[in-house]
């Protein structure tokens, strides 16, 4: 299926859990990361059991420190 | 198999950089947008730092940690990542003296009013609160009050007015209590304390407990901030604004040493806690000594609270009194092997007269208000074999009754 991730189309395998997202895209510092699925926040245990489905804009979002992307 | 560190090393390696090269300018772009993880410059993370901060999150069970240059960076961060001019903190009384004068001066001139309450009256806290009150910040055990707040009466409260309760659990340590789990929002720590435990490097942290649900909180810029980064939103607001721009990191090679700390902290809070019950217990039965406060002691008010709450163990930090401030000075000059120092939860016995010293600027009124009576002595008890210090006060109490 099709997802857009940071705002670029993406292709994944189907039925992905936000979780098994993360590990497939390979994304770095998973535990460091914040996900933004539809432009609504996962808590972190919802990564677990949100399914992901066709045309799901996903920001991956890093609170670290260098970046002024966390400004709302 | 993969090793779980990148060259399996078993301790955390000290990048002692100050910034963190890309190799283009667009994947450097895309780490300040917060798109991709990295380190860029070590006032805002490091590597050494970040671990460091996993491991308090993991030590508290909170949801993320912010590691400074201070405990008292911490608390300024914290605090001034929540209040703005006009607002009100209830702070306890008795607590460490320079919290109280960050209290009362640094915010006090932005118009920040500190309300001091008897932190371990709740009836007294919950009288307190105005409809300018923004937070609740109070210590495990006061230093130098030796008081114990009934930390899940003071989260029941906070979380009735939808406010965070801020707890300094230094004199505690993740091993004796997790103020999250009594409702606490925000855990300050001054690591340089017990979590080094041998006195080599000032060090902060603030913990996020994940118990405040900040996108419910009255403090706007935080909740707007809830809709992009949920339970992290203080966090990322202290990263993205407030302790980005105090500027108060912490050194990473100071980060490797309070990690090596967090290695044995469990081992040497058992002896310190040992050691301060034994030593409490035979000040108290001596006639020499006027006064002992420790909360592990079974006539202490706050025992029972203490006991229960940190799981039987009243740390390792009492005070004594002498009945004179002279008396107080030839005890502590005339102690052997326990050192003068302003410090507290290193390896070695400390003592310090608080009235001349952390509390010197304020009047003697003010210091009795505060819990700091002239003959007041400060004792943290270090790890030395419980012999050696009980031997060396007792040669120093005969000393003392030479004064009058």
């Amino acid at each position: 299926m099709k997802l857009v991730v940071n705002g670029a189309d993406v292709d994944v395998s189907d039925g992905l859990s936000v979780a098994q997202l993360l590990v497939e895209r390979k994304v770095r510092m998973p535990d460091m990361v914040s996900v933004e699925l539809n432009e609504t926040i996962l808590q972190r245990p919802e990564f677990e059991t949100t399914r992901l489905k066709e045309s799901d804009r996903v920001e991956l979002l890093y609170f670290m420190g260098g970046g002024a992307g966390a400004r709302p | 198999v993969s090793l779980p560190e990148p060259l399996g090393e078993v301790e955390a390696p000290i990048f002692q950089t100050a910034a963190f090269g890309y190799a283009t300018a667009e994947e450097m772009a895309d780490v300040f947008a917060g798109r991709l993880p990295g380190h860029v410059y070590t006032r805002l993370s490091n590597p050494t730092t970040l671990a460091l901060e996993r491991r308090l999150t993991e030590a508290e069970k909170g949801v993320g940690t912010l590691a400074t240059a201070s405990g008292m960076a911490a608390i300024a961060a914290a605090l001034l990542g929540l209040l703005r001019p006009g607002d009100e903190i209830l702070a306890a009384k008795g607590i460490f003296g320079g919290t109280v004068s960050f209290l009362r001066n640094v915010l006090g001139r932005l118009t920040i009013r500190a309300v001091f309450v008897d932190a371990s009256d709740t009836a007294e806290v919950a009288a307190s609160f105005t409809s300018k009150t923004r937070a609740i910040f109070v210590e495990t055990i006061g230093n130098p009050r030796m008081d114990v707040p009934d930390l899940s009466a003071l989260g029941a409260l906070a979380r009735e007015h939808n406010l965070p309760l801020i707890v300094d659990s230094t004199v505690t340590t993740p091993e004796l209590v997790r103020p999250g789990d009594h409702g606490a929002a925000l855990v300050v720590h001054s690591t340089s304390k017990f979590i080094n435990g041998h006195g080599t490097a000032i060090g902060g942290a603030l913990v996020d407990t994940g118990r405040f649900d900040w996108s419910r909180g009255p403090f706007e810029d935080v909740a707007a901030l809830a809709k992009k980064a949920g339970t992290y939103a203080f966090l990322a607001h202290l990263r993205s604004v407030i302790a980005r721009d105090l500027g108060a990191c912490p050194a990473p090679n100071s980060s490797f040493l309070m990690l090596q700390g967090l290695d044995t902290l469990p081992v040497r809070m058992k002896v310190h806690v040992d050691n301060a019950q034994a030593l409490a217990q035979a000040l108290a039965d001596d006639k020499r000594v006027k006064a002992v406060t420790y909360p592990g002691l079974a006539d202490s008010p706050d025992c029972e609270r203490a006991k229960r709450q940190f799981g039987g163990r009243a740390g390792a930090i009492l005070t004594l009194r002498l009945g004179s401030s002279a008396r107080s000075f030839a005890f502590i000059n005339a102690l052997k092997s326990a050192r003068r120092v302003a410090n507290l939860g290193e390896t070695r016995t400390l003592v310090i007269h608080p009235a001349s010293t952390i509390f010197r600027e304020y009047g003697p009124d003010d210091r009795l208000a505060l819990g700091v009576p002239d003959d007041l002595v400060r004792v943290s008890v270090g790890l030395e074999p419980f012999a050696t210090i009980l031997d060396d006060f007792q040669q120093a109490l005969a000393v003392s009754q030479k004064e009058s």
